[in-house]
């Protein structure tokens, strides 16, 4: 090893000199200057595999390695623990190889495309890199793109309701065209904000599918005897199952799905241990003409999510975080040293960590109409002790805020976070005595109008005592406001059905998914667009159906939300985006739709001191930040000891 | 005895229709359906769902039709030895459950046989030295085992056999055997694994057959052919051996019905703890995620054996023991 350091210092050195002579013609130089992996330096003798200049594409997305992160080396095995066996779609939301994808300044780049351009808002044109290739090397093209328009998204067989939601503008489909090979326009007939936030999410839309496996699986391009005999042979009830079951990109269960993806799975389910191995036709190199990702293979072990911090904290894996909880924190400290890895401490990205959830829809008409009430809403949150849960459950360690967007979101304003979360039991029970709520019982519970006592019952998924015991402290500080409060737990599925149906009064559950959010982001959590917002679950049902299912919403502030989702959906300009998102926090901060607790809670990250290029401080969470996605895990490496 | 054990089979098919239709029912039961939980448990993770898409994969799974249609189908299909779809995994039934078996009954009858050579001679001694120190001292000692909750003691093992031992937490290798083929130091990996969930689950199995040993034991040492035969001075080892012990013996063939489920669905919880990967936590899981052709074609495999099982018991005691086969014929 010794041996070896000299020579590769010198290569170093040289392709250091050769950047500084050629630069800014970066892709040139890494064409020059491509080194091969060496754990696929046997394949490539023996001709199984062409060599890495044939590999990456032509002009490969070079990523510059600068500041806290730096080139590395290949090899190495990362170890990670997964909960079941479903979770290996972490490592498509790990692998974060979008068409476009985030940086982690949360700005939108091209990373599969080469490039793109937007004319108003409305026409996007897709330039493909030429030369890519899907991991089993079959060039990758338009006729992709193409597939999955015309045979998967327009075939009424697979796709019932036609194209997903995104790629519609007022319900009107994108004319789409392929002018070549490696070239791919969208056109509407008005702006669509959103289809590259689409296609940069961790769980991403795709709109490319490797058309030149699929096709075997598809009735336009393969004999129908030969459909018959897989739909018999694998027991499905119709070659829509053959084909779907084989094209989930997004699952990762199909080891012989060509993807794009750094590293590829191997390992046909079921199974205890899956092996992911590099792409070795990737289209990301580093400056110094490595191709990524610099560690040869992923093994993630399947293990019992309550057992996951323990092994964690034997070090049994080498970047863990999921099935990890701040609670594990003191016991993975302790661990650490003899295990040799590194706990830090991320931050979460939601609006809340907890937040109640008023049922605007209950179907109990004294509660709806108190709770539609913004004066009984501000009493709610006005009477909760936020900095008494910060420091008795979350020693101290989040902030209190609203359910609003945090303070790392350029559209993050102070008074979003802080407006009615103080407690104030005097100014609370001056808003209640003002609705009228001045009678109470002996125990000194306030008494509807007609009669019954004020007791509210919150809906909680209890998977967790943490809920409960921040339930317990509001419980008595609303009791001072003269609000009883009974939690409900149940299981996941009881708790949103209560919820849909308007059994719920008011319910607990995390804030808001993506909480630094920029403008281009869609501000559709904020209004009523989907029932899973619990606040507004009929008026969320009603605008994802179109008005079949769910009631009309009738609050002024609610249709105003509204109509700003509209006019954001028709924005063109920065500036109006940045205006509506700011016009929408603002109503939402005034009205207390959801009464936001805590939130900022960190979230701990097991490193091991081997691995390099992780960063010391992050967001982990899914949206936008695809976990270690946007942190490019294809860029992190191990230490000579491991490799 | 051809006719009892003609008739007691025909009786086996309406139970197991019976228990069939239960098993469906209460696997329904809970609202929803698979692809409910599924939503659920992604929306949980901030991951978005799909309407249109899950109502193709209802229509995919045939969740949409009425239930008494899929549970013809279900029966149909086992019936020609197709157990049906998981949901979950994407897989034929038999698939899924299909490695885990094995592994499985490998440590249910470590499990069973360490139960019955640590049971065996302290019953015996306990029964035979009744209230002496030894009696008290091994009956404590098994009560502790009984007391102490199984998962407790699963964790504060694994915990130990991690630092003490470098053993890997949970499961029943390392990971690197885990789908590699069969070889010497894949055994040795499984060994170093295999004693932890035998000892835990285990434990409480030996104090509970230790008491019934005990207890039945005590019974028959108290009966008059004992004392004849001591009185004709028969050596006290041959006595025991030859007479009380086999009598005692009958709760331990009629236990046999209970064996057969025993081996195939592991010990769940101790599974789930251990993250060891046999049958049970995947019927758990399954029953969770109401994956239910995978957990109704799973415990429709466990009651079928039990039904077996008792068969099997019961045939075997007759022809051990005269009393009952006698017995049986008197009564009709």
């Amino acid at each position: 090893m010794q041996i070896l350091r000299p020579g590769r210092l010198m290569r170093w050195l040289a392709s250091l000199v050769w950047l500084l002579a050629v630069t800014p013609g970066g892709s040139l130089l890494a064409m020059q200057g491509l080194q091969e992996t060496p754990s696929l330096q046997a394949l490539v003798d023996a001709g199984d595999l062409p060599p890495v200049e044939e590999r990456v594409p032509q002009d490969p997305q070079v990523v510059e390695l600068s500041g806290d992160k730096v080139p590395g080396e290949h090899g190495g095995e990362l170890r990670l623990l997964m909960g079941k066996q479903k979770d290996i779609r972490q490592m498509v939301i790990y692998g974060y190889a979008r068409l476009v994808g985030y940086t982690p300044e949360l700005e939108i780049e091209a990373d599969l495309l080469k490039s793109y351009d937007v004319v108003d808002g409305r026409v996007f044109t897709l330039h493909l890199r030429k030369g890519h290739r899907w991991s089993d090397g079959h060039p990758f093209t338009s006729e992709d793109f193409r597939y999955y328009w015309e045979d998967i998204a327009n075939n009424p067989d697979l796709s019932k309701g036609g194209p997903p939601r995104e790629l519609l503008v007022d319900g009107q489909l994108p004319h789409v065209e392929f002018p070549d090979a490696h070239t791919v326009r969208y056109s509407w007939h008005a702006p669509n904000p959103y289809f590259l936030t689409a296609l940069a999410g961790a769980v991403p839309l795709y709109i490319y599918k490797p058309a030149h496996y699929l096709r075997q699986f598809h009735p336009r391009y393969q004999s129908a005897e030969v459909i018959e005999e897989l739909i018999a042979q694998e027991k499905r009830r119709n070659w829509m199952g053959v084909h779907v079951n084989r094209d989930r990109p997004y699952k990762a269960t199909n080891p012989d799905l060509p993807t794009l993806q750094p590293w590829v799975n191997t390992t046909f389910p079921p199974s205890e241990r899956f092996v992911f191995t590099r792409n070795p036709y990737y289209h990301r190199i580093d400056q110094n003409g490595r191709q990524l990702p610099y560690i040869d293979s992923v093994v993630i072990g399947i293990a019992s999510s309550g057992l996951i911090p323990a092994k964690t904290g034997a070090g049994e894996s080498d970047l863990q975080a999921r099935y990890l909880r701040m609670d594990n924190y003191t016991f993975l400290k302790t661990t650490a040293k003899r295990n040799e890895f590194d706990v830090r401490l991320w931050q979460t990205a939601k609006g809340a960590h907890l937040a109640l959830y008023p049922d605007l829809n209950t179907n109990d008409e004294v509660y709806r109409k108190l709770l539609r009430d913004v004066r009984f809403r501000r009493a709610l949150s006005l009477a909760i002790n936020r900095h008494e849960i910060n420091q008795v459950v979350y020693f101290g360690l989040v902030q209190e805020s609203n359910n609003t967007v945090l303070a790392e979101s350029p559209l993050y304003q102070r008074e979003d976070q802080y407006s009615w979360i103080d407690f104030d039991l005097q100014q609370a029970n001056r808003l209640l005595d003002e609705l009228g709520l001045t009678e109470v019982d002996d125990r000194g519970v306030r008494l509807l109008p007609d009669g019954r006592p004020l007791e509210i019952v919150v809906q909680t998924a209890g998977e967790s005592t943490e809920q409960t015991d921040v339930l317990e402290l509001i419980h008595d500080s609303w009791l001072r406001a003269g609000i009883k409060l009974y939690s409900i737990p149940s299981t996941r599925e009881v708790f949103r059905n209560r919820i849909f149906s308007g059994d719920a009064v008011m319910s607990i559950w995390t804030g808001l998914e993506n909480a630094i959010p920029t403008a281009e982001n869609s501000p559709l959590e904020l209004a009523p667009t989907s029932k899973y917002q619990y606040q507004w679950p009929k008026w969320g049902s009603y605008y994802e159906s179109g008005g079949q299912s769910g009631e009309e919403p009738d609050l002024p502030a609610v249709l105003e939300l509204l109509e700003l989702i509209d006019a954001w959906s028709h924005t063109e300009t920065h500036e109006q985006r940045v205006e509506i998102w700011r016009r929408m926090l603002k109503i939402n901060r005034e009205q207390m739709f959801t009464i936001g607790i805590v939130n900022h809670v960190p979230h701990p990250v097991v490193v091991s001191n081997f691995l390099r290029n992780v960063p010391q401080a992050g967001f982990y969470d899914i949206a936008p930040g695809a976990y270690f996605g946007i942190y490019k895990p294809d860029t992190f490496w191990f230490k000579e000891e491991r490799r | 005895m051809l006719s009892y054990v003609i008739r007691r089979i025909l009786a086996m098919i309406p139970t197991l229709l019976i228990i069939s239709m239960l098993v469906f029912v209460i696997i329904q039961l809970p609202p929803g359906d698979y692809l409910e939980s599924h939503i659920a448990e992604l929306q949980s993770q901030g991951e978005a769902v799909d309407e249109k898409k899950i109502q193709f994969l209802r229509e995919q799974y045939g969740l949409d039709k009425p239930m008494i249609e899929q549970y013809w189908l279900w029966l149909i299909g086992m019936l020609q030895g197709d157990f049906g779809y998981s949901f979950e995994y994407d897989l034929p039934v038999t698939e899924v459950v299909g490695d885990r078996l094995f592994l499985t009954v490998i440590i249910s009858t470590a499990t069973i046989l360490f139960t019955w050579m640590i049971a065996f001679p302290i019953g015996i001694y306990s029964a035979t030295h009744q209230y002496s120190w030894g009696d008290y001292g091994l009956s404590t000692l098994g009560f502790l085992g009984l007391a102490t909750p199984n998962f407790l003691l699963a964790l504060v093992m694994l915990y130990l056999a991690n630092v003490y031992f470098g053993t890997s937490i949970g499961g029943l290798m390392d990971a690197q055997y885990i789908d590699a083929p069969w070889s010497v130091d894949k055994v040795l990996s499984i060994l170093e694994h295999l004693w932890i969930p035998v000892i835990v689950i285990g434990t409480s199995g030996t104090a509970g057959m230790i008491r019934r040993l005990r207890a039945n034991l005590l019974d028959e040492l108290q009966k008059q052919y004992v004392t004849t035969g001591r009185a004709k001075g028969l050596p006290p080892g041959k006595l025991l051996r030859k007479y009380p012990l086999r009598i005692a013996l009958n709760f331990f063939v009629a236990d046999v019905g209970n064996l057969l489920p025993q081996v195939i669905s592991g010990a769940e919880i101790v599974a789930v703890v251990m993250s060891l990967p046999t049958t049970g936590p995947l019927l758990l899981s399954a029953l969770q995620s109401q994956d239910m052709y995978l957990a109704g074609s799973f415990l429709m495999f466990l009651a079928l054996l039990t039904v077996f099982g008792v068969l099997v018991s019961d045939i075997a005691l007759a022809l051990l023991d005269p009393r009952i086969r006698l017995g049986g014929t008197v009564s009709k």
